[in-house]
């Protein structure tokens, strides 16, 4: 599904990313971990076409389409969803509205008729009991004021409502207490299935308690240099990443 | 000197006062505090008088309409104003009350505020009745048609509203004919324990400079709410000066500007608190493209009696362009010490990261771009008293975003 070659990257001239190579299949769970600056969250913001970032060099293929030049908006309306680690507040755009724009945006895409209120409601209210959010939640400005739990509870809803190809989280799972990280975690369950693809982007083997990945890779200083199983995910937790350096 | 066509001793004093004032100071320069970033050098171009009356025919005027035609109150449409029985309604040259024609130091300085009132040929007093409670907002339509190019209208004109009454105007100016600079100079008395509403939509036309002086003075537990939204000026310049003289009282001036080419939007707002537990809010919002400037002098002054007074001035301005510019001044003078006063100011573009979570979502940039917009001026217009100005504010914004984008 998704097939990323020798991916290179920068910002303001430094180089973070140096030569990322990942093959991801439908159905699968793929998860990334690392060290704080080791290039986790630049190549979850290269993959939506961040434009902050200079791509360097390589290529990103979505069911064999390049879509290494295509703006952010293409990438998403492709089927590219990034869950932002820390999504932006955005007073006096409400929550109903932005969803709505972004799911008519991908229904226009795909040569379908625009989503009609009642339904969208109806659809929304749906997501939003099994996320624990009130109705009310949809009258509110784009991330203003939420807190944290909210915040990704928010990303959650967008990526049920819009069901990308492939969900990257981008350390979905921070600052998140018990009972919210379970509720992202169902939620990210319930969006799984054979035709779909999830990245998760982590320090933590918390999250993954909830979300069984496929594969592991861990991530030093812009390279994956070890892929495996969740075995590596408890190496990790009882070792750290210095082993890796040795 | 006796000024032609003037009955009495009062105005014609005021006017001779004003008009030698002005003959001695000129037009304002930027050394002045009011006009630091204004520049008032072409207004001075602006000499010549209307000498015909405009046609009003495809106006559309109601029964809840006060027609002013380049300034001055049309008879017709006073005639036909379904509450013109619970007005009171004296030429200012009959003006015996000295107190009805007193303005701030603040104004009585201002070189061109002197110019006005020693220009306007006939204004009113409109004295409303005391408990009226009027709910549709009154229309006040300024209609300017100059019949020359570089002609100066001034306008000069006195509203009361008395003591328990609720009043709304929304006022709309519409230009016509050749370029002129558009003086007009208003007072307002609200008076105890009553409600004025005054929503301006203000859309100017290319050439054509307005700038006007609005003082109100304020009674105990009385509200005053301003709704202003401009757009589409070479040259808006907007006084503002609210005397809170009794207890209780409550101001809120909200106010989007939205600025393109070489527009220039400038609001001077100053708030007296001279009495206690007042409260005044100043929320200024600025939308600019292209070339466009705007200005943000805002000014409470709390004097020492004014205890537990609570003000908050705020000012923010969304630069849409690398050329365009804006202004902010945010000023406060504290002599009471039991008292909430807070100001703040920000000047910057579209958040690149806004643009990005909208379009990582699959909103086209262009798309995104405009709802960043809405969403900038929401807050103020959110703010607004009078539906109607919403309403208005809402598709002006439409237009104007659409146009740009």
């Amino acid at each position: 599904m998704v097939k990323i070659k020798n991916l290179e990257a920068s910002i303001e001239d430094k180089k973070i990313l140096k030569g990322i190579d990942l093959d991801i299949n439908p159905g699968e769970v793929h998860v990334i971990m690392g060290r704080n600056g080791s290039g986790k969250s630049t190549l979850a913001n290269v993959i939506a076409g961040n434009e902050a970032y200079e791509l360097d060099n390589g290529s990103i293929f979505m069911n064999d389409e390049d879509i290494t030049e295509m703006s952010i908006e293409n990438r998403a309306l492709n089927g590219i969803f990034l869950c932002f680690q820390y999504p932006v507040a955005i007073p006096g755009v409400s929550m109903a509205y932005f969803l709505r724009a972004a799911l008519n945006a991908h229904l226009n895409h795909q040569g379908k008729e625009e989503i009609d209120a009642l339904e969208f409601l109806k659809n929304s209210k749906q997501i939003l009991g099994e996320l624990g959010l009130d109705d009310s939640f949809l009258k509110r400005s784009i991330n203003d004021g939420f807190s944290g739990g909210e915040k990704k509870k928010s990303e959650i809803l967008q990526l049920l409502s819009i069901n990308p190809k492939l969900a990257v989280l981008d350390e979905t799972d921070s600052g998140l207490d018990v009972d919210a990280l379970r509720t992202v975690a169902k939620g990210v369950n319930k969006f799984r299935n054979n035709n779909n693809a999830v990245l998760i982007i982590t320090h933590y083997q918390r999250l993954l308690d909830y979300i069984k990945p496929d594969i592991v890779h861990l991530m030093i200083d812009g390279k994956i240099v070890k892929t495996g199983d969740m075995s590596l995910v408890e190496k990790v937790e009882k070792d750290g990443y210095s082993w890796l350096e040795e | 000197m006796v000024i032609p066509g003037l009955k009495n001793n009062m105005i014609n004093n005021f006017k001779k006062d004003c008009l030698k004032r002005f003959t001695s100071n000129g037009f304002p320069t930027r050394k002045e505090e009011n006009w630091k970033f204004t520049s008032s050098r072409n207004l001075a171009k602006f000499e010549n008088h209307v000498e015909e009356i405009p046609s009003i025919e495809h106006l559309n005027i109601d029964d809840n309409t006060l027609l002013f035609i380049n300034g001055i109150l049309d008879q017709g449409s006073l005639n036909n104003f379904k509450f013109n029985d619970k007005l009171n309604i004296s030429d200012l040259d009959e003006i015996t009350d000295n107190s009805i024609l007193e303005f701030s130091d603040n104004f009585n300085e201002d070189s061109i505020f002197n110019l006005g009132i020693s220009d306007f040929k006939k204004g009113f007093y409109f004295k409303f009745d005391e408990k009226l409670i009027i709910e549709k907002p009154v229309k006040i339509i300024n209609y300017y048609k100059a019949d020359q190019n570089f002609s100066r209208i001034t306008s000069f004109n006195i509203f009361h509203v008395q003591s328990g009454s609720e009043i709304s105007f929304e006022e709309n100016d519409i230009y016509e004919g050749m370029s002129s600079f558009n003086l007009k100079l208003n007072k307002f008395f609200i008076d105890d324990n009553s409600v004025l509403k005054f929503g301006k939509f203000n859309q100017g036309v290319d050439q054509n400079h307005q700038l006007s002086y609005n003082y109100f003075t304020m009674k105990k537990d009385a509200i005053l709410k301003i709704d202003g939204l401009n757009k589409q000026s070479i040259f808006n310049k907007e006084f503002i000066e609210v005397d809170l003289n009794d207890s209780g009282s409550d101001v809120n001036i909200s106010i989007l500007n939205l600025g393109k080419n070489n527009d220039h939007l400038d609001n001077n707002i100053l708030i007296n608190h001279n009495s206690e537990s007042c409260t005044s809010f100043q929320h200024v919002r600025n939308i600019l493209d292209n070339e466009s400037s705007a200005v943000f002098n805002g000014k409470v002054i709390v004097s020492e009696g004014a205890q537990k007074t609570d003000s908050n001035q705020s000012n923010k301005n969304l630069l849409l362009s690398d050329t365009s510019n804006a202004y902010s001044n945010p000023q406060l003078e504290i002599y009471a010490d039991d008292v909430s006063c807070g100001h703040g100011s920000t000047t910057g573009a579209l958040n690149e990261e806004s643009v990005f979570y909208l379009r990582a979502r699959g909103i086209k940039k262009t798309d995104a771009i405009k709802i960043l917009i809405k969403a900038f001026a929401k807050e103020v217009v959110d703010e607004f008293s009078l539906s109607s100005i919403q309403d208005i504010s809402e598709i002006a914004l439409d237009s104007w975003i659409n146009e740009q984008h």
